[in-house]
């Protein structure tokens, strides 16, 4: 890796963790397209969306809400992907490499979120003397050269001088060592994964889990088309139990011998 | 409610758009543990605020210095509480007797309630989906870059339009419209129907993704027995990456933290790795 390499990986790291522009946080920060692009500035594209999509998987629900970041996505996916690339390692050791990396990333997120109340103050003063264009200034040109400072510097260290021995450091651990990164690799995505069934493994849609589960053991459905199948099946569920819903309703209401005393004909509802 | 009449309006619409731009693109440039999005939302209105009171620094100062409050919420989903701030510091500047505490209680009063949705919908089904589906594209055939082409371009676009036509959403249609929408069931509805596709997809990422066997070898009378390939594979295959994702699940229902996890799947795997119970 050139200087000039480490320092274009510094540089999508900052556009990747910086919130600049917001859909950012969406989009450069997954390791999906950080890796793609990390693979764009290495010159292989192709492997850099290969092993940024597997590493993403670990992240792949992760929600970074009331200003919180569990792990640090974004240089878990230019790192990993850059020492997979320098270093000719495979998309699952690259993986168990980039977790531990994203776990210290974290520290860049909270010292931004920590230090940017400076600006504020600034902020304040500023609107109250009725300088409101310096608002420019105050929360986008300060915060984000704050940023630049803690993004870039040691993302494009840690690039440099971890591709240059990454292929030491990995010499160093072949056979046993290297079969259990393989091991671990091979089980983070359950991390991402699960984290995701939080928010979706719920009620009546749990059972759905293990249709999809089958589906894919038993047929050979790229996920695209599980998805449309997925899709189609929602639709049909949600058809079928609003058909069932109203009938339910009208049979409580027919003369069934039950008094309803919360019952009124002009409740159309 | 009634689309607003443009004519009665103070505001034009290009500066209503530069404020949702303005909005959606740099809301957290200064994101901090103090006021989170607060001087953001400063900034949103600094397109509009020399429309409301034109010859008046005074009052300018006053409206700028309320709305750099504490402010946080999910950006896309959000966005029509500006959209509403605004319109409701446009009616006061046209004389409606609007108290400054109602415009500042009536945009807590949604924060909360739009994260909650607005997190779950985006970072927790919509991502996630997206997300498995692309990276299942870019590992088809020899591995290929569309599968990150595709989610940057659809998530970009989505993320601004969902955030541009919410902004105005809550401008013309006011806080009603915007409880409304909270509390009718179509929104289950959606969340229901996406759940259930999540899940299938889900499932199949487990199968594709999630690798985990068992390397244990029983040495029965100079025959070798694997558990992983006479048992698992012939009666169930992947049910181990099935059960690591479920129990990782029941973990994080007992509020175990990502990290604890990550340190959990590690020593799993040294363990595991080092007396051959996995391979």
């Amino acid at each position: 890796m050139t200087i000039l390499q480490a320092i274009l990986c510094g540089l999508l790291y900052w556009l990747a963790e910086a919130n600049l522009p917001f859909i950012s946080i969406w989009t450069f920060q997954r390791p999906l397209v950080c890796g793609w692009l990390t693979g764009c500035i290495l010159g292989d594209p192709v492997t850099g969306a290969v092993v940024g999509g597997s590493i993403n998987l670990v992240y792949l629900g992760f929600i970074s809400a009331g200003g919180s970041m569990p792990a640090d996505m974004a240089l878990a996916g230019v790192l990993g992907t850059a020492y997979a690339i320098t270093g000719g390692l495979d998309a699952t050791t690259a993986l168990a490499i980039a977790v531990p990396l994203g776990l210290l990333g974290t520290i860049v997120w909270y010292l931004r979120m920590t230090f940017d109340s400076v600006f504020v103050h600034m902020g304040d003063k500023w609107v109250a003397q009725g300088k409101f264009n310096r608002l420019w200034l105050t929360n986008l040109v300060f915060p984000q050269a704050f940023a630049a400072v803690i993004c870039v510097i040691p993302c494009t260290i840690a690039a440099y001088f971890g591709a240059a021995y990454i292929q030491d450091f990995i010499n160093l651990l072949a056979g046993k060592p290297l079969e259990i990164f393989t091991i671990i690799g091979g089980l983070m995505p359950a991390l991402g994964i699960a984290i995701t069934l939080q928010y979706i493994f719920k009620g009546e849609a749990r059972i759905f889990l293990f249709l999809g589960f089958m589906v894919a053991t038993c047929t050979s459905l790229t996920l695209i088309e599980q998805g449309i199948i997925g899709l189609i099946v929602a639709i049909l569920y949600i058809q079928v139990t609003d058909k069932l819903a109203p009938a339910v309703a009208t049979a409580g209401n027919t003369p069934s011998g039950e008094y309803d005393p919360d019952y009124d004909p002009d409740d159309d509802e | 409610m009634a689309k607003k009449e443009w004519k009665q309006r103070l505001i034009p619409k290009s500066a209503l758009f530069k404020a949702s731009m303005i909005f959606e693109t740099f809301v957290q440039c200064a994101y901090n543990y103090e006021r989170m999005m607060g001087m953001a939302v400063g900034h949103t209105f600094l397109p509009v605020v020399k429309y409301l009171y034109p010859n008046d620094k005074e009052k300018q100062i006053d409206l700028m210095t309320r709305e750099m409050e504490f402010f946080n919420v999910h950006v896309e989903f959000g966005s029509c509480i500006l959209g509403l701030a605004i319109s409701l510091e446009e009616e006061k500047a046209m004389g409606a007797d609007i108290p400054n505490e109602f415009i500042t209680n009536i945009k807590t009063s949604l924060m909360g309630p739009l994260a909650g949705v607005g997190d779950t919908i985006y970072q927790g089904v919509l991502i996630p989906i997206l997300l498995a589906l692309c990276i299942d594209i870019t590992q088809s055939g020899n591995g290929n870059i569309w599968g990150s082409v595709i989610y940057l371009v659809v998530m970009a676009v989505l993320s601004y339009a969902l955030s541009y036509g919410n902004f105005m959403f809550g401008y013309n249609a006011g806080s009603e419209a915007i409880m409304d929408f909270l509390e009718k069931g179509t929104l289950n509805k959606l969340l229901q129907g996406a759940s259930i596709m999540g899940c299938m997809v889900m499932g199949g990422l487990i199968v594709n993704y999630v690798s985990a066997s068992c390397g244990i070898v029983i040495n029965a009378s100079g025959t070798e027995f694997s558990i992983q390939e006479s048992l698992f594979d012939a009666v169930l295959p992947n049910i181990l990456p099935l059960g690591a994702t479920m129990g990782i699940f029941a973990l994080l229902q007992k509020k175990w933290t990502s990290i604890k996890i990550i340190l959990l799947i590690v020593a799993v795997g040294i363990v595991g790795g080092l007396f051959n119970i996995l391979a």
